[in-house]
This record gives structure tokens, C-alpha cells and sequence, in this order.
């Protein structure tokens, strides 16, 4: 929902806002003053003590050789270290998979099953199938999918079962398929989110409007994108965004099945980042690679956003 | 007539797709730990579920690590939600000079990529006493679902006529029992609906658990679990595949009573 921001800085400069009180009196701004920094205090001394000086901290660690125990300024010696590292261009690579992949997937198949089983009967039998694995957690799933992708799995024996032992691979032990089955398993959780936001977009969408659509002979695949999908839009911006985010960050399903292997074929950014700091103790590189991902994730949400915002404009959210 | 058909042949398909993996969990889980022969199951042979999930439960303490997740995810959901809307209540209700700027301030703790904060925080942890303890887990939790909670109860308070707070002003009422008598009543949905988002995020982290905490006292479940694949040999799949069934009811649980008021109340809000 992280995408729903752009709107918010305008809104809550146009927000309710109580009108001030004539005149500048020092000692009810005073109270003013008071009132707000209680209400206010908690939340920001949170945020800046447990999130932002971390973050801070990490950025200014990249500057270092720091191994823990001491540490030595480098300057941007460990950011000119990481771009000729090939490790890192793999874990570049493998992040821009997900990326990619989590929006073909996840996104896709939710807006199609979304419109699917909108007004199929049994529809609410196909929807509950498709949200049970995202409610599971995701140590649940990566543990069925390490189940089913081992070499003696239950992917494996059922292709040999069908009589396909041909197709028999060690799935996640060759790039690029390892992370391509990662992808796949995600799909299996993370479609239900995107479909329960598509439905309750959908379920914005006036009925009068299809029904004039259909008046005007249109059906089907036309009706889909023509009506639905620019009706749909507020709601697509939002699982979009969602999913870049989160697909930058990926972490859990990688760690739990493959831990970034063999060697770091299946690394992601934040794997790499992982492996660098609390494995290899090269505390300065590895904020080095968050500091990278910082940025890609911050890059990429807002040319996402702006170009979004720019064709809203006028629009509330 | 017949794309009806190819629609529900379609739809039938990619139903049976999804529900073959969640039928290998509950199956699996029901094998006897002893009697796993290194394949999986397609159909249950016994009723081994409650030793599986008894040997889950010996073996890696997931039942310690289930009631620590609970804390967790109850204790800071409850706590980050209640920061996040007095919060939400100051920038949206109160006269405050540079409400954006504010907002963006909580608001950029969920672009943030997580695992910035692990080794700083982990340092930190270390030297104030806080690694390894039940408060610094709830400390830290509360913190990173404080902006999404926020979020929400912002948009919520939006919506509330300003003339409410007007008229309460005009009658002398202070912030406090305003927030209370009226702002906290009404946006009781939205504080629900926060609480559920962020209990099932706290419920499912695995990043700061593992970072944060060693003891089995202190480590959520999904640590523990994370440990118990981590032993495959020593206790065989079905028991992990039990262990994360149990570790999974309460977020399913919660998903499901919940389902059409999430449906509903993000309608309000879309």
C-alpha cells in the first residue's frame, strides 16, 4: 500500500486543519506546541532511534574497511570494489529476475484470476484455494517448496510417475532456474494479495458502467480492456508498487531454500548484503551493498510513482 | 457459451494447481517422522500428525518459539498501532506546521530496505543489553510497523470531518479527551484492520528474528523453524512440515474471520 504516498503530501497540506486562533499568543503556541510533540514524540523517537540512525549508520559504514574489530576510512574504495565484483553483478541480475518475474506472475495472474472468478459460480472455491498459501507464513512455504524441489522431491517423482523423467532436474542447483523456481513458489504464495486487491478494485467499478459497455457491444477481452483495466487503474498502481518494492527486497523464500547457493548463484541483493555483514564479517562492504539497494529501491519506486502521479493528476486518492 | 466453459475449465485448472502443494503439506505432515522414506506422500497412511507435531514441539522448542511470536506479534501490533495513531492524530486533527514533512519522516521507515537496518541495529542491540531479549524483539518490532499502521490511520482521519474537532474545540474539550472520546471510537475499523496487517507481518518475519535473537526463549517461531529444516536429518521432514501447519493456524485463523471485514473496510479506504 506503500504506493497510495503520492497523493499525501498534497493531502495532508490541504488536510483538516483546524483554523489557528487570532492573533499569536506565546503561551497557548506554547501548549500548542506541547500538545503536539506528545501526541507526535513517540512514533518519530521510534522511527529516527530504531530505523533512520541505523540506516544512517550504515551508509557511513560503507565508507569503511571494517571488519568488526577495526575499522579503516576507505572512502568509496568498497562501492568501487562492489561494481567490478562479478558476485554483485550476478546478485544484480538475480534481483532484476525477481523483479521482473514477481510482475509477470504474481501481478498478472491475480488481475486474471480477479476477473476470472468474478462472476464465475464457484468462484469463491477457486479464490479460497489461491489466498490459503498467502496466509501461510513464509517459512511454511519455503519449507513445502524444499519438499518439492529437492532431487528426490515431489516434483521430481511426479514427473517420473507421469512418465516424464526426462524433465527430471536438481531444480535448485543450476542458474538460472533455481531462482526461476524461487519465482514460482512465490507466485504460489503471493497471487492471493494481489487478487484480493484486484477484487476489491474491481468491486469499486460501477455496474452501471459495464452494463452501458455492454449495451454498446462490448465483450470480452475488448470489455476487459477498455473498461475493467483502466477502471482498475488506482487499484493496479498499488499492487505494482507493492511488488517492486517487495521484490527488490527479497529475502525470506532465497535464505530459507537455497541460502543464496550453490556458491552465490541465487544471491539477490539482500542475500549478498546478508552474507557479506553476519557471514563473512565485512561489515563496510555489506553496508556498501545496502546502500546500493537503498537507492535502486528508492530509484525505482519513484520513476514508478512519478510517472503514475504525472497521469493521475486531479485524481484523489 | 463455450468461453464460459474455457473460462471455468480455466479457472478449475489453476485451482487444482494451487491447492497440490497445500495438499503435500497437510498429507506429509501427517507421515510418521519414522516412516518418511525420502519421497513424499500423496495420501495419508496414518494418523501421525500429533507425534510429528509433539516431536516438532520437543526437538526445536517450537512451542516456546509459537508463545514468543505470540507476544511478538499481540504485544508490539497492539503498541505500534496506538503510537501510529496518535501520530496519525497529530498530523492529520492537531494544528501542525509541516504535516508532510512529518509524514514523510514515519512514512520512509517502509521504503527503507530491512536489512539496512540489521547490522547497525544488531551493534546497537548488542551494547545497550537489548540482543537476545523479549523487550528488544517487541522494541524493534514496534518500530518497523509503526509507519504502515500510521499510514493507514492517516488516511483513515482524513476522513473525518474537520468540523467534529472544530465544534469539540469550540466547547473547550483538550487533544487528549478529543482523541479519545471521538477519534479513537470512530476509527475503530481502521485500528483493526492495522492490527491484523501488522500481526501477520510480526507473525511472519523471519529477517529480524534471526538476526536479533540466539536463545530459544527469545527466537520467534519462524527462527525455530528455520533451525528445524536446517536439521533435516535429525528429524525428518514430516515433523518440519508439522511444525510449520501449527506455526501457520493463527494467521490462517485470523485471515479467514477476518476475511470479509479486510474486503470491506479496505473498500472505505481504496
Amino acid at each position: 500500500m506503500d504506493v497510495l504516498t503520492p497523493a499525501d503530501p498534497a493531502a495532508s497540506r490541504t488536510g483538516p486543519r483546524p483554523p489557528r486562533p487570532p492573533g499569536p499568543d506565546p503561551r497557548s503556541e506554547r501548549r500548542r506546541a506541547a500538545w503536539v510533540g506528545a501526541f507526535l514524540t513517540p512514533a518519530l523517537a521510534l522511527i529516527l532511534l530504531l530505523l533512520l540512525v541505523p540506516f544512517l549508520v550504515t551508509a557511513w559504514r560503507s565508507l569503511f574497511d571494517d571488519n568488526g574489530v577495526t575499522a579503516r576510512f576507505v572512502g568509496l574504495s568498497n562501492y568501487v570494489a562492489l561494481f567490478t565484483d562479478p558476485d554483485f553483478g550476478r546478485s544484480l541480475l538475480n534481483t532484476v529476475l525477481w523483479v521482473v518475474g514477481t510482475l509477470v506472475l504474481p501481478v498478472l495472474l491475480g488481475l486474471l484470476l480477479a476477473v476470472l472468478t468474478h462472476s464465475v459460480r464457484w468462484g469463491a472455491v477457486a479464490r479460497t484455494a489461491v489466498v490459503i498459501p498467502y496466509a501461510l507464513s513464509g517459512s511454511a512455504t519455503a519449507l513445502l517448496w524444499t519438499f518439492l524441489l529437492r532431487t528426490d522431491g515431489a516434483v521430481n517423482q511426479t514427473l517420473s510417475a507421469v512418465g516424464l523423467g526426462g524433465w527430471q532436474q536438481e531444480w535448485l542447483l543450476h542458474w538460472p532456474m533455481n531462482t526461476l523456481v524461487m519465482i514460482v513458489a512465490t507466485t504460489w504464495q503471493a497471487t492471493g494479495a494481489s487478487l484480493i486487491l484486484f477484487l476489491v478494485g474491481l468491486q469499486t467499478i460501477p455496474s452501471e458502467t459495464i452494463e452501458a459497455a455492454r449495451l454498446d457491444g462490448a465483450r470480452g477481452l475488448q470489455l476487459f480492456l477498455r473498461i475493467i483495466l483502466p477502471q482498475l487503474r488506482p487499484m493496479t498502481v498499488v499492487v505494482v508498487g507493492m511488488s517492486i518494492v517487495n521484490s527488490l527486497k527479497t529475502f525470506d523464500i532465497v535464505w530459507l531454500l537455497t541460502q543464496g547457493g550453490p556458491g552465490t548463484a541465487s544471491e539477490t541483493l539482500a542475500l549478498t548484503m546478508y552474507r557479506q555483514t553476519f557471514t563473512l564479517n565485512r561489515y563496510g562492504y555489506g553496508a556498501a551493498v545496502s546502500v546500493v539497494l537503498t537507492v535502486v529501491v528508492i530509484a525505482a519506486s519513484w520513476l514508478y510513482l512519478r510517472r503514475q502521479v504525472r497521469q493521475r493528476t486531479g485524481e484523489a486518492v | 457459451m463455450t468461453g464460459r466453459t474455457a473460462r471455468g475449465v480455466l479457472v478449475a485448472l489453476i485451482s487444482v494447481l494451487w491447492l497440490v502443494p497445500t495438499w503435500l503439506v497437510v498429507v506429509n505432515a501427517f507421515t510418521p517422522a519414522e516412516q518418511y522414506t525420502g519421497s513424499p506422500r500423496w495420501w495419508f497412511t496414518s494418523p501421525g500428525l500429533f507425534s510429528n507435531i509433539r516431536a516438532a514441539f520437543d526437538s526445536a522448542e517450537v512451542g516456546q518459539g509459537l508463545l514468543n511470536t505470540l507476544i511478538y506479534a499481540a504485544v508490539g501490533g497492539v503498541v505500534a498501532v496506538l503510537i501510529a495513531t496518535l501520530a496519525a492524530f497529530a498530523v492529520t486533527v492537531m494544528p501542525v506546521r509541516r504535516p508532510g514533512l512529518w509524514f514523510w519522516f514515519i512514512f520512509v521507515g517502509t521504503v527503507l530496505p530491512l536489512q539496512t537496518f540489521l547490522s547497525p541495529l544488531f551493534t546497537g542491540y548488542a551494547t545497550t543489553g537489548l540482543y537476545d531479549t523479549q523487550y528488544g524483539m517487541v522494541l524493534i518490532y514496534v518500530a518497523l510497523t509503526i509507519p504502515f499502521a500510521f499510514f493507514v490511520n492517516r488516511n483513515f482521519m482524513i476522513t473525518v470531518p474537520k468540523e467534529i474537532s472544530e465544534s469539540a474545540q469550540l466547547d473547550g474539550v483538550n487533544w487528549l479527551s478529543m482523541f479519545l472520546r471521538i477519534h479513537l471510537p470512530l476509527a475503530r475499523n481502521a485500528l483493526l484492520a492495522a492490527f491484523i496487517f501488522q500481526f501477520t507481518w510480526i507473525w511472519n518475519d523471519l529477517l529480524f528474528g534471526i538476526t536479533l535473537s540466539l536463545s530459544p526463549n527469545v527466537r520467534p517461531v519462524t527462527a525455530t523453524l528455520a533451525d528445524l529444516s536446517g536439521n533435516y536429518g535429525t528429524v525428518g521432514p514430516p515433523v518440519v512440515l508439522a511444525g510449520a501447519l501449527v506455526a501457520s493456524v493463527p494467521t490462517v485463523v485470523l485471515f479467514f474471520v477476518f476475511q470479509r471485514f479486510f474486503v470491506n473496510n479496505l473498500r472505505l479506504t481504496a
